[in-house]
């Protein structure tokens, strides 16, 4: 720590038992704030200053407090967005690096599973939300909300525009190895082949099990799987919608 | 024009529109010119809910807090109009574009939220506890009724967030980290969903914080939200995007929150404010 740290944290801890001593108008904070950095700022109202319910608990075990706390990769990626700036090779290579470090593989090998399953996966947006309504995962199983930014399924309207459309991505790139293994390591962590992606690390963080990934591949990848399916033609479409 | 219903035409008379003066705008109004003047698929999502903009049941309660705010209440039997909430005691009109502010009294920037927490327990004298203070949520809260009002008296002036005091900057700085702080179980942050125009999240149209004339809309609360047939208040939507992004709940009137709406605020900067607003 250094010593402009040392003195923030004693001036930010001083104003914060002042103003939970007394009932009185909290003491001004423009001498403590105005010295830190916008960083430092954002991190002592999130955690010093009261801003959350930091002490809930959460369905992994664990506090919102946890929940809150920064990895190495979301720090670097929020400073890069934040930035406006475009993402640089070295830093690029870095994210990515940690993304391979994180990945554990399924003893057995990448294979797929149902795809009905996955479908239900793909299709649930529950899950992992704490605060004023919390998800109880012992009433329903967390879901990957893939929805919520992919196109999947062709028949599907209600899909989100955020990630690319994944429809006929089966049908278009094959269930080869390469390919088992390639969408496996984006489904732990796609930060392994795009870098500071909003995509979720959902093996990485345990959203989803290895048993749900391989479920949501078969969704992705099989053949039988809806998201597979040549679209409807447009004129069966719309006597479909007309009936 | 829209065809008025008999809400509407009812409430004319009772909310003496001459209160529309000076450079104030009926909310449908400002909406349709942004619509008019620029291309958003998030704008114009729902033709219903514009269509229905003149019967917002959000105006009742305006003219709610509008009896509210000149009641003499709470223990010292005031009204509101001392309260300053920036402008100079009792200045309603053109006071809510103008906060998150710097306050001389208290030292702090303060959203309205806070500021009416303030006003209600100095001037009025009611305690932290009492439900005319404690209860936020809900078009029955006195809290929303008074937000309404106020916010309603600024409907078509540009944001305008003052930035002179080192306390405002630096309020509105640690807001933008906060914008694009990722973290938790989905390593999401505000920027995931709403740095692009035109996107969707499922069926949602999202607003872009990179787009003036999206981002006026988006923070224009309070508003009626169709699907909670109830008025909702920033704080209200800032507890819902934390709780979708599987984060931790966030507490009104906090110096996080403030941060963070001095950013939103300062992002709309000279968009006009449509207030109050109807939302899905
Ligand atoms: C918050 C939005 C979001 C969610 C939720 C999400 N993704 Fe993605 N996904 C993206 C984005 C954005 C990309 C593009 C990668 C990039 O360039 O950043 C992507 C890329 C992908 C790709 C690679 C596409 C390609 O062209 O190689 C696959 C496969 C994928 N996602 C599958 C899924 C599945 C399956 C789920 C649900 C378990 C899911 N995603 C959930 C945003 C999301
Ligand atoms: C996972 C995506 C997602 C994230 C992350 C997210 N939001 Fe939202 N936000 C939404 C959706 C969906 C809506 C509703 C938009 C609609 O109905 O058209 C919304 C609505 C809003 C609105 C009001 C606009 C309206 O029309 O209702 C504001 C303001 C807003 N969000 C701010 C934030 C802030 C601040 C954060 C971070 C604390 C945040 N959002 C994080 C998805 C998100």
């Amino acid at each position: 720590m250094t010593n402009r740290h040392l003195a923030l944290t004693a001036t930010a801890a001083l104003l914060f038992m002042l103003a939970t001593a007394t009932t009185a108008a909290p003491p001004a904070p423009e001498a403590a704030y105005t010295a830190m950095s916008p960083e430092e700022l954002a991190d002592y109202l999130i955690f010093e200053a009261g801003g959350f319910d930091l002490d809930a608990q959460t369905q992994d075990g664990g506090t919102a407090r946890e929940r809150m706390t920064q990895d190495r990769t979301q720090k670097v990626c929020s400073a890069i967005a934040r930035s406006g700036k475009d993402l640089d090779r070295a830093t690029a290579a870095k994210i990515s690096a940690l993304a391979d470090d994180s990945i554990e593989y399924p003893d057995g090998g990448v294979e797929l599973g149902d795809w009905k399953r996955g479908e239900e996966i793909a299709r649930s947006g529950y899950g992992y939300r704490i605060g004023h309504r919390v998800d109880d995962h012992d009433s329903r199983t967390p879901g990957g909300n893939c929805y919520a930014c992919h196109q999947l399924d062709p028949n599907e309207i209600a899909y989100g525009t955020v990630g690319p459309s994944l429809t006929g991505y089966g049908r278009l790139r094959g269930a080869s190895d390469a390919m088992l293994k390639h969408t496996y390591q984006i489904l732990y962590n796609p930060n392994l082949f795009f870098p500071c992606t909003t995509m979720p690390r959902f093996g990485h963080h345990g959203t989803l099990t290895q048993a749900q990934i391989a479920d949501v591949m078969a969704y992705l990848l099989d053949p039988e799987s809806p998201v597979n399916q040549e679209p409807p033609k447009t004129a069966d479409a719309e006597q479909a919608a007309a009936d | 024009m829209p065809r008025r219903s008999a809400l509407a035409a009812g409430m004319a008379a009772t909310l003496t529109l001459p209160v529309l003066a000076g450079d104030l705008r009926a909310p449908e109004d400002v909406l349709q010119t942004l619509i008019d003047d620029n291309e958003s698929a998030y704008l114009t999502q729902s033709e219903q809910n514009i269509m229905m903009m003149p019967d917002n049941a959000a105006l009742w309660t305006a003219e709610e807090g509008k009896e509210l705010f000149f009641e003499a209440r709470g223990p010292n039997n005031e009204s509101l109009e001392t309260c300053d909430l920036g402008k100079g005691p009792g200045v309603v009109d053109g006071a809510y574009v103008e906060l998150p502010r710097f306050f001389e009294d208290t030292g702090r920037v303060m959203d309205l939220e806070s500021r009416l927490v303030y006003c209600m327990t100095s001037i009025q004298g009611f305690a932290p506890d009492d439900p005319e203070v404690k209860q936020r949520h809900g078009s029955d809260s006195d809290m929303m009724k008074l937000q309404t009002f106020i916010a309603s008296r600024s409907s078509g002036l540009p944001w305008n967030p003052p930035m002179d005091h080192p306390l405002e900057q630096a309020m509105r700085d640690a807001g933008e980290v906060l914008f694009y702080r990722r973290a938790g179980t989905s390593d999401f942050s505000c920027s995931t969903c709403h740095t692009n125009t035109g996107n969707r999240i499922r069926a949602s149209v999202l607003p872009s914080i990179n787009q003036p004339h999206e981002w006026t809309k988006a923070i224009s609360w309070p508003a009626f939200r169709v699907g909670h047939q109830q008025v909702r208040s920033s704080n209200h939507r800032i507890r819902g995007c934390y709780w979708q992004m599987r984060q931790p709940q966030s507490i009104p009137g906090s110096e996080a929150a403030i941060a963070l709406m001095s950013f939103w605020t300062d992002a709309a900067r000279g968009a006009p404010a449509i207030l109050p607003d109807k939302k899905r």
